[in-house]
């Protein structure tokens, strides 16, 4: 938990978080605006004093693509979606990578996912 | 405080598309059509704006020496400035301001990019580096991916159908036929785009523009400058810029571009003009869905109204409004440093009758609009004949 104001670079813990399945993300104490850890000043009222918040990784599609001319390191992978979800609980939004969609049929928009791990590509999705 | 009126007094491009020259040699064959083309000598130039992206690929960054040396200028002082796909108009901008405020009476503004070389699989990966890479170029999202999913979002929120935006490549490779420098001279068919191979759903290979090498540069200055030296030239009446989140997941809607809205709304303000004052429009179209988006942010046209106007042919060569007369970044095409100077380069031909079979008639008041990866960054410049 952080002491009032921050650490400056919380990706760290972000990555612990999204390996365990959460997002962690930062409270204003000043106006209450959820953040994602990866800020350090709040956009609504500009304070950098917050309280740490583990959100649930779970949520739905907002929007994707189906990567079919992926970039280097991710040949092997493609059809995979890239993946705008909103987080149940916060209406925070994340993306990330999710494997194995080869057509627009297997992921309606609204699909609900979760939030799987984090490796070497990002934050990890799957289909709930 | 007191602005100079600011002037575009010249302009020159090399040819878009597959270059053999070095990044260095097609930045001087730019800035010398520029120099030549406003009948000025180099040593007028008294400061130098260069935009580039990744000048790295083709072992040369520090491009702005390199270029005044070769114009014999190496006394002249010059940077490089980068800001993705929106280098171009964020350096013009610079450029603007200093001659705006007095600091300089005339200087040189050229774009430049060199990637083709470094193929398809390479170029795709530098570029998703100019996204907010924690969140998408780490997690498998390229350039063409990301629009994608705005496209996606336009289509599911609007009544517009895959047929619509491929109308927009359609249009602009229509425009593009009559443009000498573009690099995809072809006309093209809706048939084309949606049987052409899918890159990033609902993107297709026709909706995404190439990746091009080339330059483009434009000498800017003050209007005292501009009247001892030429009587063609144009005024630069607004400029504005703004940002958006970096990463799409920051921003509450998919279907708009923050940064060109607040962009415009300043350039608009400082011309004294409103988006029906327009006639032509060079916009930042990197994807079809990308132009119809812009279309809607400038104020051509209602939120959810672009595509149909698209269809419509309401952007073509002396529709409504012309959008992007010189084929756009998707048949013109996108050297991502040069795309901004080279849409000012645009302008300055089309008021200055220079710009043959793509002229758009009687036209008075031109746009840019060019922003840096999904819009985080923006310029919108407003010219007008003289």
């Amino acid at each position: 938990m952080c002491l009032k104001v921050c650490k400056l670079s919380a990706k760290p813990e972000f990555i612990e978080a999204a390996k365990a399945g959460n997002i962690l993300a930062r409270k204003c104490t000043k106006c209450s605006e959820i953040l994602l850890a990866t800020v350090y000043y709040c956009r609504s009222c500009g304070s950098k004093e917050f309280e740490d918040t583990i959100l649930k990784g779970t949520g739905k599609v907002v929007t994707y693509t189906i990567m079919t001319v992926p970039p280097a390191g991710f040949e092997e992978l493609a059809p995979y979606a890239w993946v705008v979800m909103e987080l149940d609980d916060s209406g925070i939004r994340v993306s990330g990578f999710l494997g194995k969609i080869p057509t627009p049929e297997d992921l309606p928009i609204e699909t609900p996912v979760k939030i799987t791990g984090f490796d070497e590509r990002g934050i990890v999705l799957e289909k709930l | 405080m007191e602005r100079e009126s600011v002037c575009v007094l010249g302009g020159g491009s090399t040819k878009y598309g597959k270059l053999d020259d070095s990044i260095s040699d097609i930045t001087l064959q730019a800035s010398v059509g520029a120099i030549e083309s406003a009948g000025i000598e180099p040593k007028e130039i008294e400061a130098g704006y260069i935009s580039n992206v990744f000048g790295v690929a083709d072992k040369q960054v520090h491009l702005g020496p390199v270029v005044m040396s070769n114009l014999g200028i190496s006394e002249c002082p010059s940077l490089s400035i980068e800001s993705a796909c929106g280098s171009g108009s964020v350096s013009f901008r610079e450029a603007f301001a200093n001659v705006a405020a007095g600091f300089y009476d005339a200087v040189l503004v050229t774009g430049t990019e060199k990637v083709t070389h470094t193929g398809t699989d390479w170029t795709t990966t530098y570029f998703s580096y100019c996204s907010d890479f924690f969140y998408e170029g780490q997690a498998g999202a390229s350039f063409p991916g990301l629009f994608a999913s705005m496209a996606r979002a336009y289509l599911h929120e609007f009544n517009a159908t895959e047929e619509d935006l491929a109308s927009v490549a359609v249009k602009n490779h229509e425009n593009g036929v009559l443009n000498p420098k573009a690099h995809l001279r072809k006309k093209i068919s809706i048939d084309d785009v949606m049987n052409s191979a899918v890159v990033a759903s609902p993107l297709k290979l026709y909706d995404c523009c190439p990746f091009s090498d080339g330059a483009s540069s434009v000498i800017l200055c003050n209007e005292k400058f501009a009247k001892e030296h030429s009587k063609d030239y144009v005024k630069v009446i607004g400029s504005g810029r703004g940002g958006s989140p970096a990463a799409l997941q920051g921003r509450e809607q998919l279907t708009t571009i923050p940064s060109t809205k607040i962009a415009a709304a300043a350039a608009y303000k400082m011309a004294g003009i409103t988006a029906k004052d327009v006639d032509f429009a060079e916009v930042h179209d990197c994807f079809t869905v990308a132009e119809v988006v812009d279309s809607e942010d400038l104020g051509f046209f209602e939120k959810g109204t672009g595509a149909t106007a698209a269809r419509n042919g309401e952007t073509k060569l002396n529709g409504s409004i012309s959008i992007n007369p010189s084929g756009g970044l998707k048949s013109k095409g996108h050297p991502i440093g040069a795309t901004g100077v080279g849409q000012v380069v645009e302008v300055y031909e089309q008021l200055t009758g220079k710009s043959g079979e793509r002229t758009v008639n009687d036209a008075k008041i031109g746009l840019t609009q060019n922003f840096g990866a999904t819009g985080a960054s923006c310029a919108v410049h407003v010219f007008e004949s003289v």
